[in-house]
């Protein structure tokens, strides 16, 4: 099941309806939805913030495969900007050296079990999968 | 969507969603809040790194005035994201049936 979402925040709550759509048709787990809204929210907006010059919508993917799920966020007109390789995050500083911003792609990795980013020809291909329970 | 007000004994409710596109909606309420609050989540459903952001900014201008927000009722997913964010050191949070 895919289809194509408009460049922008304003996507987000249609992003969301789309895949409830597919995961309750699968009879998918309360808590791996919940995980599954909160990394492709993430990696969406990612690709919002970070190409906002981009032109091509942003297409998503939702596969099932047995117990995995599998899914893909395509960006046709992007620059290179590589997931996997953010910066770690220190959890436990205080509140004094925290400030917004930066958490997103860390709590992505916690709630999916794979990742991987492809980009070639100005077209960035994100797939993560999800074991279910 | 995300409903955010003024709720039973005088405590901030949060209810919905609160994802990108609803940080502007929550930061202009809770930039009101002054000194220490609780904000009961019972009906927050789901919450992004953008909305883990507004608590943040949030937390740390009450906290810098000796106040700050108490975050009860939360449900178990929302739970593991603060745990995740470390949020469960800078935050008193109370998760939901205890």
């Amino acid at each position: 099941m895919e289809s194509t979402f408009k460049r922008s925040f304003d996507s987000l709550q249609e992003l969301f309806e789309f895949t409830e759509s597919f995961l309750e048709t699968e009879s998918v787990h309360a808590a791996d939805r919940h995980d599954v809204h909160f990394a492709v929210e993430e990696l969406f907006t990612n690709m919002v913030k970070y190409n906002a010059a981009g032109q091509s919508d942003i297409r998503l993917a939702l596969e099932r495969n047995g117990d995995h799920l599998l899914v893909s966020l395509i960006d046709s007109d992007s620059t290179p900007f590589d997931v996997t390789r953010s910066p770690p995050v220190d959890i436990h500083r205080p509140i004094e050296q925290r400030e917004p911003g930066g958490l997103g792609l860390h709590l992505t990795k916690k709630v999916v079990d794979s990742i991987e980013y492809h980009h070639d020809n100005g077209c960035t291909t994100i797939k993560f999968s999800k074991d279910l329970r | 969507m995300l409903e955010i007000g003024i709720g039973e004994q005088g405590r901030i409710f949060i209810a919905g969603r609160l994802d990108a596109a609803q940080t502007e909606k929550a930061q202009a309420f809770l930039d009101s809040v002054e000194g220490s609050a609780v904000v009961d989540c019972d009906r927050l459903e789901y919450i992004s790194s953008a909305g883990l952001g507004v608590l943040l900014r949030t937390q740390k201008r009450l906290m810098a005035n000796g106040g700050g927000l108490r975050l009860v009722n939360v449900n178990p997913h929302i739970n593991n994201i603060f745990r995740y964010s470390g949020f469960d050191h800078i935050f008193e949070v109370e998760a939901a049936g205890t």
